[in-house]
């Protein structure tokens, strides 16, 4: 019987530190690894003992490219511990910076780390200078939507202005209305990205999983709402331990999170999708129908254009939130009170998970984080099984560019999964 | 202008200084045409980690045995060595844990010890020789590209080497400290940012790291004196540069 053995050390254009390890024989992969080196910073352990206003500040140095969501999430988990109802102001505020956030991860995700593999390029440097009109394209949008979470929270990457209960500085009028302005200018620039996206020739790969993203009756939901999946959970944050379930795994350093009884699951930009299609607006439902899009989609490669409609559906909503936005000072004061609360995001990668038990005077006593890589791994490894079972007939190298491509359409964040 | 071989590795970290580099930075286009990225695991396929580097740029605390040994390495094949960011500088976030006992935190976050290989968390600095530091959490756009442009043209770069306060008066900022009482680490944080908290009506809470002249124990007194607890005092010189002796001494008086 023939053997291959797909070996990958550490795999490029993904966010944080993985290896992949595959042993086929004959037509079966017989040992499958999604070995995530990652060193762990042990960010639950060393929360323990520090005060819960440092918690929003630390937790955004888990991930370079999703701090708006750690830091949102955790501001909304300590909120919840000590009993404090944030503003409506500041819950736009956070939509905002969040929405913000999707589009400028989506962005380099697409461009830099994953259309490379579609056009034969190592790099997105490489690209240069065929594919200088794209790369262009790229930077005047992430341009946008920096300026705006920079305009929000002070600074794009690890803001500053978000603390409990609101924010210490708000942007002015005039920033406010430019940032509306640009937004409209960069609209084009994201329908010219779902089109490229949706030209690449994706693998034509398929396998039934469960989609699991927050829910809201009005809106699509980003920071609130249910848990919901597409084999039918709907289910409040609070009972998140009942269904869903987190194992050590011997060859990594990330956790891996299932659905408990069921298996593993996908979140992210296509799970979204699947969940709350209806609750996008409509230009970017009608360019949906328009590219292709069709569901129910079991393809994980087609993340990367789910990816690709959420910016165009972040640039309008961002803009519509802006139309009306008055904003003022408001009195945040709080009272520091024991308790014990979790929230949940959806971080550009998907459900994102914050819990803390904090005492009287204000210390941890307990943290518990799961990102949306963790719920991702299982899924990873599962589809990766599938697609090597499919092209085992394929020469080793072929087999592992696909592993990577499969890797890489589900915009890992390994930094995140370890933390 | 002969391109600049430069190297980029991650150690123990979010990433966000590589990110800094490749995507929250103005001026990305130019700067990849100006430089040769010969290894950069998050933005290329393949490379050649063994160099030579005529500048390798280092983002993360080193945690693990591997690293050094990497890091040693690198340093052989580097004309320059710099490291990134807060938690290369400084050893960062990624340091908090240096303040409790072996095992503590790691037992907390793993049932499983015998995978963990993780060690105290050290700035680059502590094992190689370094050329420089860029500061920042994230690294300073401007420390980057003042960086990158000296290599080019050949100059010593210039970094700030005061600390936040005077950027706070030069932009004509109304003092947190004595005039709001609220304890801000501007006094002993290294410039770089702009004063950007401050200017957002919020104290400093020192995450580009220590001014090498800074005077922790004074700050801490004061900070005692507008009624900050003892173990809020040993907290703050604690969260972005638990290793660095300037940070130290203010923590170890209230510990």
């Amino acid at each position: 019987m023939s053997e291959k053995v797909i070996s990958i050390d550490y795999l490029a254009r993904v966010e944080g530190e993985t290896a992949i390890k595959i042993n086929i024989k004959g037509k079966e992969p017989q040992e499958l690894k999604l070995k995530i080196f990652e060193p762990p910073r042990f960010f639950e352990g060393f929360l323990v003992g520090r005060k819960y206003y440092e918690v929003p500040d630390i937790v955004a140095r888990i991930c370079g490219i999703c701090p708006v969501s750690h830091m949102t999430t955790a501001l909304r988990a300590i909120e919840k511990a000590m009993g404090i109802n944030p503003s409506q102001q500041t819950r736009i505020l956070r939509r905002l910076m969040s929405l913000s956030q999707i589009v400028s991860s989506h962005l380099i995700h697409l461009y830099m780390l994953a259309v490379p593999d579609y056009y034969g390029y190592p790099g997105a440097q490489e690209m240069l200078p065929e594919f200088t009109e794209e790369l262009s394209r790229l930077m005047r949008m992430k341009k946008v939507v920096n300026d705006l979470t920079a305009a929000v929270g002070g600074r794009a990457l690890h803001p500053v202005t978000s603390v409990v209960n609101g924010f210490t500085d708000f942007p002015s009028p005039q920033a406010l209305e430019k940032l509306h302005q640009d937004l409209e200018k960069i609209e084009a620039d994201a329908v010219k990205t779902v089109r490229m996206v949706s030209r690449l020739s994706f693998p034509n790969f398929f396998r039934k999983t469960e989609y699991v993203a927050l829910k809201q009756v009005n809106r699509y939901a980003i920071l609130e709402g249910n848990i919901a999946s597409s084999e039918g959970l709907d289910i409040p944050g609070e009972d998140y331990k009942q269904y869903f379930e987190e194992e050590e795994v011997p060859y990594s350093m990330a956790k891996r999170a299932k659905v408990k009884a069921r298996g593993s699951l996908m979140v992210g930009a296509l799970a979204r999708l699947h969940i709350k299609f209806d609750q996008l607006l409509p230009g970017v439902k009608k360019l949906a129908q328009e590219v292709g899009f069709r569901l129910p989609d079991y393809n994980p490669f087609h993340n990367n254009l789910a990816q690709a409609l959420e910016i165009l559906y972040g640039v309008q909503e961002c803009r519509r939130v802006l139309e009306n936005l008055k904003l003022s000072p408001e009195d945040n004061s709080y009272r520091i009170r024991a308790g014990e609360g979790g929230a949940f995001s959806e971080a550009p990668r998907g459900l994102l998970y914050h819990w803390y038990a904090i005492n009287a005077r204000g210390v941890v006593e307990k943290a518990n984080i799961v990102t949306p890589t963790v719920h991702n791994f299982a899924n990873i490894e599962e589809d990766m099984r599938h697609l090597v079972r499919q092209n085992s007939d394929l020469p080793e190298k072929k087999i592992a560019l696909l592993c990577e491509m499969l890797v890489r359409a589900y915009d890992p964040c390994f930094s995140c999964s370890v933390h | 202008m002969k391109k600049i071989r430069l190297g980029i590795f991650k150690y123990s970290c979010c990433a966000g200084c590589q990110f800094q580099f490749f995507f929250f930075q103005e001026h990305v286009l130019e700067t990849l045409g100006a430089v040769d990225i010969v290894y950069c695991k998050m933005g290329t396929s393949g490379g050649k980690k063994e160099g030579p580097f005529d500048v390798a740029l280092i983002e993360g605390a080193i945690t693990e045995s591997w690293q050094v040994d990497e890091l040693k390495k690198i340093r052989e094949v580097s004309r320059f060595l710099v490291p990134i960011g807060s938690c290369a500088v400084n050893g960062g976030i990624p340091a908090i844990k240096n303040i409790y006992p072996e095992i503590e935190v790691e037992k907390r976050v793993y049932k499983d010890l015998s995978v963990i290989h993780s060690v105290k968390a050290h700035p680059v600095d502590e094992y190689v020789k370094v050329d420089g530091y860029v500061r920042g959490c994230p690294m300073g756009e401007r420390e980057l590209l003042e960086l990158l442009t000296s290599l080019l043209l050949n100059t010593k770069p210039s970094f700030p080497e005061y600390c936040v306060c005077v950027e706070c008066k030069l932009k004509g900022n109304i003092c947190l400290l004595v005039a709001e009482g609220k304890p801000c680490m501007g006094p002993v944080t290294n410039a770089g940012c702009g004063a950007l908290c401050p200017s957002h009506g919020r104290a400093c809470y020192g995450c580009w790291g220590p001014v090498s002249d800074a005077n922790a124990p004074a700050l801490a007194k004061k900070f005692e004196q507008l009624g900050v607890s003892p173990d809020d005092i040993v907290r703050m010189f604690t969260q972005f540069a638990s290793p660095r002796i300037e940070f130290r001494k203010g923590a170890e008086m209230y510990e």
